[in-house]
């Protein structure tokens, strides 16, 4: 089950805004999700699964050789608040 | 009653590829905040990482230089937490089939630390703490290290020690990173518990993250050893927990209990494909392994016969080892390479990361050079060490400094005239010496020394005066 207050935490926690009215509403639409991905515990793996991958290819490598990092204002062009190149984390919770 | 100290070793090992783990941004160390990325170590949304090759065969050499089976296929998986360090909210790293597992290293005493896997995984971004905020530079996110986990073999404090300076020396050695605790590129979670002697199930253990000095581990392993104890002596229990340690009041204090939190939700990283490592690629990186610190060791004490703390000296550093090898060779007395790098040559790098980089001015040739002077007794000891002292200024050979007039000596006869002439001259020394005064010789033969501006061999001239003394 998912909590109303659960829904106004992550809502916070993701910096959306979320309108009163809207939470009833979505609060069942998240309990739903939730309950359809908990769908991937019945599933029965061995232990096979485990290698695979949807491409059937192995070993694609970067070579070690470096290349331009991006510069340091397009790195932070979106940053909310920070200083001095850092990004920022405020305090919360 | 007596308790038995458990530890185990989680040692992250940054490695020393020109790029990141997943993308190819420099690894460099330090650089203006965030000017070392990109989308894909930044963890934007839509970017596809792609893993370095570099990091697979390092992470296969430090597997192989700890006697590990390599794994041929495996993958990449995320264990995910949240926290401002990751921007992806989730480290990419090897779960349930690491790269590398079931090796050991071998302490001095002989006894074997158990390796139970060295995953590869990438590294966390800096942050700093200021006044509840948190500001973070992600230059060293993505990073790649491996981490070499041990099992709770450790038994004291100073296996503990032996088994980090041991793996450090490995991972030089080995050249999959250059080790330098002091910028973190080595750094130890250590899990602590202690049982009544005798005991064979482990207690419940702490654990103490993110250690990067050696001494520090040595000090937070004694201190935690000796809490857990007097818990359990007073009647109470030890929470698993995770402690850190407080260098400047020496002690651990705890940071969060082990029940909150820990389910990381491990799954396959979908984003990147499979590794495989075939057996002839292992073969390959085997045999580009370098001597190994301790096989260096039985060489230098077995066939150079040098004196185990001279040999253990030496190889610490492995420029220095290195150093030696070439200035020894070919000679009749490996000891005296040995004898002239730890004294006269060491006095010049004092400190720790001086011996490290080691930047002598000159080629192991020309200390080999002159060391062959000395065993061919064309030039006596004390030559040998001013002209190296010079040398070592300079950069330049022995040659500029030593000629071939210097070299011939001073021939038997003109000796013998000047021995008699010092006998002569230091009446005084020799009745002391002839009365039992042993000291009282060395003020005959100094006159020797400074009469021909240190050329005289004392070896030589000490037979002759005795022979000369001997006949009055
Ligand atoms: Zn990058």
């Amino acid at each position: 089950m998912v909590s109303k207050e659960e829904i106004i935490k992550i809502a916070k926690l993701s910096n959306l805004f979320l309108d009163e009215n809207v939470m009833e509403e979505i609060t069942e639409e998240m309990a739903k999700i939730v309950e359809f991905a908990d769908a991937i515990n019945t599933i029965v793996c061995d232990e096979d699964i485990e290698f695979d991958n949807i491409n059937q290819i192995e070993n694609a490598f970067n070579e070690d050789e470096v290349v331009e990092s991006y510069s340091s204002d397009e790195v932070l062009r979106n940053r909310e608040g920070g200083e001095n190149g850092y990004f920022l984390v405020r305090r919360r919770v | 009653m007596s308790y038995e100290l458990v530890v185990g070793l989680e040692t992250h090992v940054e490695l020393s590829t020109n790029t990141k783990i997943f993308c190819q941004c420099t690894t460099e160390f330090g650089g203006e905040p965030n000017s070392h990325c990109c989308p894909i170590c930044l963890g934007m949304p839509g970017t596809l990482p792609k893993l370095n090759k570099k990091v697979v065969e390092y992470a296969v050499k430090a597997g192989l230089a700890t006697n590990c089976k390599i794994r041929n296929l495996s993958k990449m998986d995320r264990k995910n937490y949240v926290y401002p360090d990751l921007p992806k909210a989730y480290q990419v790293t090897q779960f349930d089939k690491p790269i590398c597992e079931d090796g050991y290293i071998t302490l001095s005493s002989g006894k074997s630390i158990r390796i139970n896997r060295i995953h590869i995984e990438e590294d966390a971004g800096k942050l700093i703490h200021e006044r509840g905020d948190t500001y973070i530079d992600y230059n060293r996110g993505g990073v790649p290290l491996v981490e070499i986990v041990t099992d709770p073999d450790i038994r004291t404090v100073d296996e503990a020690v032996e088994y980090i300076e041991q793996l450090r020396l490995i991972m030089k050695y080995i050249g999959v990173s250059d080790v330098k605790m002091q910028e973190g590129s080595l750094r130890c979670d250590v899990n602590i518990s202690v049982r009544k002697k005798g005991e064979e199930k482990f207690g419940t253990r702490t654990e103490i993250k993110n250690m990067n000095s050696v001494n520090f581990i040595a000090k937070a392993i004694a201190y935690e050893f000796e809490r857990q104890v007097d818990i359990l002596e007073s009647g109470g229990e030890i929470h698993q927990e995770t402690r850190r340690y407080d260098s400047d009041l020496n002690i651990t204090e705890s940071m969060r209990s082990k029940e909150d939190a820990e389910d990381y939700r491990y799954f396959r990283e979908p984003d990147l494909v499979n590794i495989y490592v075939s057996e002839e690629e292992i073969k390959k990186y085997k045999a580009e392994l370098p001597q190994l610190p301790h096989e260096k060791l039985n060489i230098f004490i077995n066939e150079y016969g040098l004196p185990k703390d001279d040999a253990e000296l030496l190889i610490k550093y492995k420029k220095v080892a290195e150093y030696y090898e070439e200035a020894s060779k070919n000679l009749k007395n490996k000891k005296l390479a040995s004898n002239y790098i730890l004294g006269q040559i060491y006095r010049k790098f004092p400190t720790d990361s001086e011996k490290e980089e080691f930047n002598i001015s000159i080629p192991p040739k020309y200390l080999n050079d002159l060391i062959q002077l000395v065993e061919s007794r064309k030039i006596n000891s004390s030559m040998a060490s001013n002209a190296l002292e010079k040398m070592l200024d300079s950069g330049k050979a022995v040659t500029e400094f030593i000629s071939e007039k210097d070299m011939e000596g001073i021939d038997e006869n003109t000796l013998r005239e000047l021995c008699i002439k010092a006998v002569n001259e230091n009446q005084k020394a020799v009745e002391s010496y002839l009365g039992g005064k042993e000291k009282a010789f060395k003020s005959i033969i100094g006159y020797i020394m400074r009469e021909t501006k240190g050329k005289a061999d004392p070896i030589k001239a000490t037979e002759i005066i005795k022979e000369i003394i001997g006949k009055i």
